[in-house]
């Protein structure tokens, strides 16, 4: 196919998928959270399901007015939620939904992932500071220390991911989860990292990922009972809009990137070849939602902890354990 | 070689002392979650509290002045309005204290309905606390159970006395008889609605289930005690100093509890216990309440059980006259001591009524306690105290 | 020195004591007062101003939890309300009160410490019991009592621009002066009081038993 228009038709697909999911995991969030919480959640918009509520809401964020402080950095303020923005679509660039199925299969596709992400600390920091607001001056230096605490424990899992596959291409993390691992009585199985011993990694990853998302129970930068919203205090309108959407993106993202890294991605366990192409989707998607609706029970459920509860959960446990899992990781993928 | 004027590079110094202003920010009077309408003004640097200076007033409705010039009956109908989350309670120490200056004996089956609404009244305020105590530390969860059985509370109250929150039951000599049934010329005086114990003692059968439900999840909550455990600690003497008293004063171990006190309901022929939690801290002033919508189940079962027959108020004149004198009567509301000092020239309005109201010396410890706590304690402290803005201002 | 009604006496046995009036003079002995009343299961015990802060702080050893603080503007003139029963025996005067109580059983005083109308002032009981603090705030701001050693002496309730001290009886009450007390007009009465009065010999019977 020519080159531009497969780029096209990527963009298309990927923008389209990541908005689409995203709105449908704001209403999962909202009928999940309202169902937890002993009530219905949205009743009326779209009929007694409430599907158009995330739509609604949609809408009525564009047509608000575009509202800044007075004493705000203007160019600052106006960048600030399309750095976020950015840094989340660009995750799905190389997230394999199918063995062809992928943006573009990057044989640094790990590191490419972790750099990215990493991103989206700036965005942060630039609506904290430029919103003029001591609220969110506050949000953004908490969010900033959250933020970079829990990078650390994520990349440290993924490199064990990536020694135990011996490829940083996610293609090929996704390949090395489907190798048969043993035969039974004639039947190959194969078995997704989260089995094959990354469950500490994995563990560790869905708590570094549930914070660098600046979700209950790590929303310090938030913190709405505290902070009236933090750094997002000052936001209203499409740049609002576009941190929620950004937020809920990162969520399908990181838990795309934990599929692929610990689930076995697109694989179906005795299928193999082009069909993969077809089913894959089904598959990720399948796996993404069941991770997404972990994120979102954890959400409604636990308080949120304080900041120096946080830090030192992040540096006295998860990256020494981080760094444990990828020594045991190691030897075991140089002794077996 | 060195001249005198010139600092060799290892001598001098390696760190240096970073000046950071601190700042001083307004928590208030619009926040989402200070009680009502306070105002904090904090001075902090970076994520700890310095000093801070609580300005209360904004809800100030002047009752004591308004009082000089309401008559006894229409200051009942005030009252409830004080600590407007537990509206019934309010009413008991004021019409206890009338009674008293004029010498009326309440008939005992409206001591028992006063007893029975004062402890569901209670239930009501500690499920508030309950609500919007997690939420505060970040858990929205507990907020729409805790809500959804207090609507059992208010219904049954409301079904007593016609108002959810300001019931104005209370009449002196007892509490108000309905009027129905009889001839058009004269009005029968009628008991409380049929089924009504049979509804509640329902009710408490939720309670005790919300109870447990609250217990898995959120006592047992690891994050909840990391935020909560020796965070805010009162030492007992501290809060006796400060007037702290009711739940407050109880998770700090002295046992002060004016319902085995003072005899102002019949308290004494129930079976109850007081809780107490040594230690002060935001965790066991969370506990004692749960403790105590426990104990006000046990006091509601025994009361719906053992209440006599007989009328709801005893005769007085219409037109109430207090006798020359002064009075103070006070009774356990949900947030601490509620108190009344009616001083009464003989007349049909009091001279002067200072009202003792439980959050306003709940809330005079926050600057004390506040020195030197993270901002997210201090949002953890405030609401473990659980005042109620109507009650600080007056 | 006192005396008062005391509520508990039967005509039966005159000579038995109200306790409350034992501890009444047990703690006037005890913290060295001018004397107390007691009425209504209430003590108050009198306390010359000058000794105001050593009588509360040798009663707080055994009355630990300070209650609140207040104050009564006795006035024969009012604006509001109505004046006193014995308006020309009265004596124009501030009253501080100080109610301390026991935690242990049921046990409290009101300390009352009587202040002249021209220059009323007394010593402030914050060092000793931080409590007082926010309560002599109010007390300041509401009749203009002046706490001396109180270091923090602002307005607690009023705004900052507030003039007057609202609770003294020389006080308006602006919306009666807009309005007159809605309490005055006569409510129809409840039907089974008006059927019983249709009888008038029973209205007098009545309404001269009082309470009953």
């Amino acid at each position: 196919m020519n080159f531009w228009l497969e780029l096209v038709l990527k963009l298309v697909v990927v923008l389209g998928f990541v908005l689409t999911g995203a709105l449908v995991v704001i209403y999962a969030e909202l009928k999940a959270g309202s169902h937890m919480q002993s009530r219905i959640g949205p009743y009326y918009a779209g009929g007694r399901w409430g599907w158009a509520q995330p739509l609604a809401d949609g809408l009525k964020f564009l047509q608000k007015e575009d509202l800044a402080p007075a004493a705000a950095d203007r160019t600052v303020f106006g960048w600030a939620p399309y750095v976020v923005m950015m840094s989340t679509l660009a995750i799905f660039v190389v997230i394999p939904f199918g063995p062809d199925m992928v943006g573009r299969d990057l044989d640094l596709g790990a590191y490419y992932l972790l750099a990215i992400s990493s991103l989206s600390v700036l965005g942060i920091l630039m609506a904290g500071w430029s919103s003029a607001n001591k609220y969110s001056l506050m949000g953004g230096l908490r969010a900033a220390a959250q933020l970079i605490a829990y990078e650390l424990p994520l990349v440290l899992a993924v490199v064990a991911v990536v020694i135990q596959a011996g490829t940083m291409s996610l293609n090929g993390i996704v390949e090395a989860q489907s190798q048969t691992w043993f035969t039974v009585a004639g039947l190959e199985i194969s078995a997704p990292f989260l089995i094959k011993g990354q469950i500490l990694g994995f563990m560790i990853f869905m708590i570094a990922a549930v914070a660098e998302l600046s979700r209950i129970p790590f929303d310090m930068p938030i913190a709405e009972s505290e902070l009236t919203m933090g750094y997002l205090t000052e936001y209203s309108g499409i740049r609002f809009t576009m941190f929620f959407l950004g937020e809920y993106a990162s969520m399908i993202g990181l838990s795309a990137i934990a599929a692929t890294l610990y689930l076995g991605g697109y694989d179906v366990p005795g299928l193999s070849g082009n069909i993969l192409n077809v089913v894959g989707p089904g598959v990720m998607i399948f796996k993404i939602a069941i991770l997404v609706f972990i994120i979102i029970w954890i959400r409604w459920t636990w308080p949120r902890l304080r900041e120096d509860q946080l830090q030192k959960l992040a540096w006295h446990w998860l990256i020494p354990l981080a760094l444990a899992n990828i020594a045991i990781v190691a030897v075991f993928k140089v002794a077996f | 070689m060195t001249t005198p004027g010139m600092i060799h590079r290892s001598e001098s110094a390696v760190s240096v002392e970073l000046q950071t202003p601190d700042m001083t920010i307004n928590i208030g009077p619009q926040h989402p979650s200070t009680h009502g309408v306070l105002r904090l003004v904090a001075n902090i640097d970076g994520e700890r509290v310095i000093d801070v200076d609580p300005v209360i007033g904004y809800m100030h409705r002047g009752y004591e002045k308004i009082s000089e010039v309401r008559t006894y009956a229409q200051i009942t109908a005030l009252v409830n309005r004080i600590d407007w989350v537990s509206g019934f309670a309010n009413e008991i120490p004021f019409i206890v204290g009338v009674e008293k200056l004029m010498g009326v004996e309440v008939p005992e089956r409206a001591q028992y309905i006063r007893m029975i609404l004062t402890e569901l009244a209670r239930i009501s305020s500690h499920l508030v606390f309950m609500s919007s105590y997690p939420l505060e530390l970040g858990a929205t969860t507990p907020l729409m159970h805790a809500l959804r059985e207090r609507e059992y509370i208010l219904e049954l109250i409301e079904e007593m006395t016609g108002g959810r929150f300001h019931p104005n039951f209370n009449r002196v000599g007892g509490v108000k008889p309905a009027y129905g049934g009889g001839s058009t010329t004269k009005k029968q005086a009628m008991d409380i609605p049929s089924g009504y114990f049979q509804r509640t003692l329902e009710a408490m059968d939720r309670m005790d289930q919300i109870c447990k439900d609250i217990d898995t999840l959120v006592t047992g909550n690891e994050l909840i005690k990391m935020r909560t455990v020796n965070v805010g600690v009162i030492p007992a003497d501290k809060a006796l100093e400060y007037g702290l008293t009711g739940p407050n004063l109880r998770a700090s171990g002295v046992a002060y509890d004016l319902r085995k006190i003072e005899n102002y309901l019949p308290y004494d022929e129930v079976d109850f216990e007081v809780a107490v939690r040594e230690g002060g801290d935001c965790f066991d002033r969370y506990v004692v309440r749960l403790d105590e919508i426990r104990e006000s189940v046990k006091i509601v079962r025994q009361a719906v059980d053992q209440i006599p027959k007989g009328p709801l108020q005893a005769k007085v004149p219409r037109i109430l006259k207090a006798p020359k004198g002064q009075v103070y009567s006070r009774a356990e509301n949900p947030k601490g001591e509620f108190g009344f000092y009616i001083v009464s020239e003989g007349g049909k309005m009091p001279y002067r009524l200072k009202i003792r109201s439980s959050s306003f010396s709940n809330l005079s410890i926050l600057p004390w306690i506040l020195k030197g706590q993270l901002v997210p304690d201090l949002v953890a402290i405030m609401g473990s105290l659980d005042f109620v803005l109507g009650d600080v201002d007056r | 020195m006192s005396d008062s009604p005391d509520t508990t006496e039967t005509e039966a046995d005159v000579a038995v004591i109200d306790p409350l009036e034992g501890y009444a003079e047990a703690l006037v002995e005890k913290v060295g007062a001018i004397g107390f009343t007691l009425e209504f299961d209430t003590v108050r015990i009198h306390v010359e101003p000058s000794r105001w802060v050593d009588t509360i702080v040798t009663a707080n050893e055994d009355l630990e939890l300070f209650s609140w603080l207040s104050a009564i503007d006795w006035s024969k003139d009012v604006e509001v309300g109505d004046p006193v029963d014995d308006v020309d025996a009265l004596e124009e005067r501030f009253e501080v009160l100080c109610r301390l109580s026991s935690v242990q059983n049921g046990d409290g005083a009101i300390f009352v410490a009587t202040l002249s109308k021209d220059n009323p002032s007394i010593a402030s009981l914050m060092h000793e019991i931080p409590g007082a603090e926010w309560h002599e705030r109010e007390a300041h701001e509401m009749f203009g009592i002046d706490f001396e050693g109180n270091t923090h002496l602002i307005p607690l309730y009023l705004p900052d621009d507030f003039v007057g001290n609202p609770l003294l009886k020389s006080y308006p009450l602006l919306s009666r002066e807009v309005k007159p007390n809605p309490g005055d007009v006569d409510v129809e009465p409840m039907p089974a009081v008006e059927a019983e009065a249709e009888t008038p010999a029973e209205v007098t019977s009545e309404e001269a038993a009082g309470d009953a």
